[in-house]
This record gives C-alpha cells, sequence and structure tokens, in this order.
C-alpha cells in the first residue's frame, strides 16, 4: 500500500478509538484541556511514532529472529515505556510548547493506545518507514476522534435528553455512530484508490 | 425495584467505565468477552496481590516501570495460557491478551496498589475492592459478549477448549449484524450504561 493508503486507513478505516477500541472516549469535560490544541495532536503522534518505531526496531531484529515474538509486550513495558517516560519528564522541564507537548506525552505513554498502536504496526508486516507513517497517522486518527467527539459532547450538554441518557451513555452512542460513519471508508477501497 | 436497585450498586466499571473501550472491541462474542473478561480480573487481582509487596522491595524511581513489567508478566502468562486453551479464541483476542496489561482495570489496579495500606478509608480491605471490580468487569464482559452474539448473530459461541469452541445456534439468518462491529458495541455498551443509570438514579425523565 502507497503511504497516503497507509495514513488514510490509518486515520479513518482502521481508526485506533473507534475500530480498535484503544484509548478512551471523552465522556466528560477536563479542567482547562482542549483536545483539540496542535500540541496534543503532535504529542499524539510523535509518542506513537516514538513508541512504535522502538518496538519495530527491537520485534524486527531481535524477537523475529529469536521467534520471540509474542514476547514483544513484556520488552515494551520494560524498555519502551520507561524511555518514553524519561524523554517526556526531560521535555516537560523546558519552557513553552515542547513543554506543553511533552507533558501531554508524558501522560500517554502508559495506557492502551501507545501499546496497541505499537503492536499493531510491529506485527502488520510493515517497514520501518510505513510504521513510523501508521502509528503517527494512528496517533493523529485518535486525535481527530476525540475532536469530533469532544464537540458532540458539547452540543449533548446542552441537549434535553432523557437523564439516563446523559453524559456517558449518549457519549457511548455517538462514538457507535461516528464508528459506524468510518465504517464506510473501506480499508480495502482506500487501497484501491491510493495504489 | 430497591432490592434489585441495591444489587447494581455500587457497580464501579459501569459506573467511571473503567477500561470500557478495549471492552468493546475485544467482546463481539461470549466465548471472546468470557475470556477477556477473565484475565482483565485475574490480572487485577495478581497486582493486587503482588504490586504492594514488590513496591515496598524495590527502589521508589524504579517501582512505576517494575509494577508495569509485572502487569506485563501476568498478561503474557494470561495470554499463553489462553493459546493452550483454545487457540481459536487466542487468535481472534490477538491484539487484547497482551493489552490486559495496561487495560483501565490494571492501571486503576496499579494506582490503587501505590498506596501501601490495606485498609482503605471505608474500612474495607483493598484487595476487596479490587476483586468486586475484578468480578463487575468480568460478569459486565460476558453480558457484552454474550448480548452483541446473540443479538447480532443469533448464536452463542461457548469458551470451550479446543480449536473448534462449541456454538448454540438460535437463529438462521444474523438478525442485527451491526452489533458484531466496534460501531454496534459502543452502541449497545451505551443503552446498557443508561439501564443502569435508570436504576440506580431513577425519578425524572428529563432535567428542567
Amino acid at each position: 500500500m502507497s503511504y497516503l493508503g497507509i495514513v488514510v486507513t490509518s486515520v479513518f478505516a482502521s481508526n485506533a478509538l473507534l475500530s480498535y477500541g484503544l484509548g478512551n472516549v471523552p465522556t466528560r469535560a477536563r479542567d482547562g484541556e482542549k483536545s483539540g490544541q496542535t500540541s496534543t495532536a503532535l504529542a499524539l503522534a510523535l509518542v506513537n511514532a516514538l513508541a512504535s518505531s522502538f518496538l519495530w526496531v527491537v520485534h524486527s531484529f531481535v524477537l523475529a529472529p529469536l521467534n520471540l515474538e509474542s514476547l514483544d509486550i513484556l520488552f515494551f513495558a520494560l524498555l519502551a515505556a520507561p524511555l518514553l517516560k524519561f524523554l517526556a519528564k526531560a521535555g516537560s522541564a523546558r519552557e513553552g510548547a515542547l513543554s506543553r507537548m511533552a507533558s501531554k506525552a508524558d501522560d500517554l505513554v502508559v495506557g492502551s493506545l501507545v501499546f496497541g498502536v505499537a503492536l499493531i504496526t510491529a506485527n502488520a508486516g510493515f517497514s520501518f518507514p510505513e510504521a513510523l507513517a501508521a502509528s503517527a497517522a494512528s496517533g493523529l486518527g485518535y486525535w481527530l476522534a476525540t475532536v469530533i467527539l469532544e464537540s458532540i459532547r458539547e452540543r449533548l450538554e446542552l441537549s434535553d435528553l432523557p437523564r439516563p441518557f446523559k453524559a456517558a451513555p449518549a457519549m457511548l452512542i455517538s462514538a457507535g455512530l461516528v464508528a459506524l460513519a468510518l465504517m464506510g471508508i473501506d480499508a480495502a477501497f482506500v487501497k484501491g484508490m491510493t495504489g | 425495584m430497591s432490592e434489585l436497585r441495591e444489587g447494581f450498586v455500587p457497580n464501579p466499571i459501569l459506573a467511571g467505565l473503567v477500561g470500557i473501550c478495549p471492552l468493546i472491541a475485544a467482546s463481539r462474542t461470549l466465548a471472546e468477552g468470557a475470556v477477556y473478561g477473565l484475565g482483565a480480573a485475574l490480572i487485577a487481582l495478581g497486582l493486587g496481590a503482588l504490586a504492594p509487596p514488590a513496591r515496598s522491595a524495590i527502589p521508589e524511581r524504579l517501582q512505576a516501570p517494575a509494577t508495569l513489567a509485572l502487569s506485563a508478566a501476568l498478561a503474557l502468562s494470561y495470554a499463553f495460557c489462553v493459546k493452550a486453551y483454545s487457540s481459536t479464541i487466542a487468535s481472534s483476542l490477538w491484539l487484547y491478551l497482551p493489552l490486559l496489561a495496561v487495560s483501565g482495570l490494571s492501571l486503576s489496579t496499579l494506582r490503587r496498589s501505590a498506596n501501601l495500606e490495606r485498609i482503605g478509608p471505608d474500612g474495607r480491605s483493598r484487595l476487596a475492592d479490587i476483586a468486586l471490580e475484578a468480578l463487575m468487569f468480568l460478569i459486565l464482559a460476558a453480558v457484552v459478549g454474550s448480548l452483541r452474539e446473540l443479538l447480532g448473530l443469533g448464536v452463542l459461541t461457548l469458551p470451550t477448549p479446543g480449536i473448534s469452541p462449541q456454538r448454540l445456534v438460535f437463529s438462521d439468518f444474523p438478525p442485527l449484524r451491526i452489533l458484531v462491529s466496534p460501531a454496534g458495541g459502543f452502541i449497545l455498551l451505551g443503552f446498557l450504561v443508561a439501564a443502569y443509570s435508570a436504576i440506580v438514579k431513577p425519578g425524572g425523565r428529563r432535567n428542567p
């Protein structure tokens, strides 16, 4: 598949949140945080790209030759997560936009999103640049899904919903409807269109 | 009705939506839901029992990576057990078995075990709290999996060992196939959480 196809598939057809269930649906407002910020998108793309490239190298050059691919989660937890945490902490000690991005990255490192995307890209048979593109695009896809769901949540807060459906249930149903819309973008169709 | 309500309270999983998104993607059938839920429950219990003594024996700055590695080791062990029990169920849960290491339930257990006190402020044992949460998660995963499979495909796949799990066929055609997709899972869970809210917090259809 072309790089464009990989990016479109990772953002839409195989969306990390709405297709793989990685991460969390934003069911309530977070204090002082806007998921639409550019720093959030960059942090998501960067953390996913770094984590996935690390796991890709370990998977391809260490675990696969030894037939130990199933141990990748253990290696990831032992090596990649502490390393990424360290990098994020070092970045958040600085000033400005980098600090904001790094502190967001620090929150993301240990979670099903980063682990899941790294495992998917390591096992998908991608080359290194393809894995890098797919993982960064998965981070952006997650960001896009949370931005869409945040805007739906803001509208739902003003809507006159039956009380049991307020907050989380309405958000889960909305997430299902957005996922349904994304199902229309089929991976095979994207492959045919983009080569 | 009040007895029914008491049975539902507290349900930390439905109330707090702990680890709910991977559960939606993982539990498409009864077998997958039960195996995934059991894994999450066992790993949470294992972390609840092993993490506090491990924390007291490890220097503070190494505690976070060490407990994460412990969680990964437990998830990996469970994945191997599932593969030995039924390779079909293991392959259908391919991504989600190792991801049990960082499921919402595991991470909330790790956060709780950071406090070395064995008794919580409410006087209950922390391990008992974790066990309750784990049991609720297991039940929810099995219920979500069975509802999706039954309403979506009209069959129930039992978590039996071997390469071809036993299936109970209730309908010759899939009644509502969309429920087996992640989109259907989100929608079904939304209705389940709404039903839970209606039972726990009754009164008034709409806010003024």
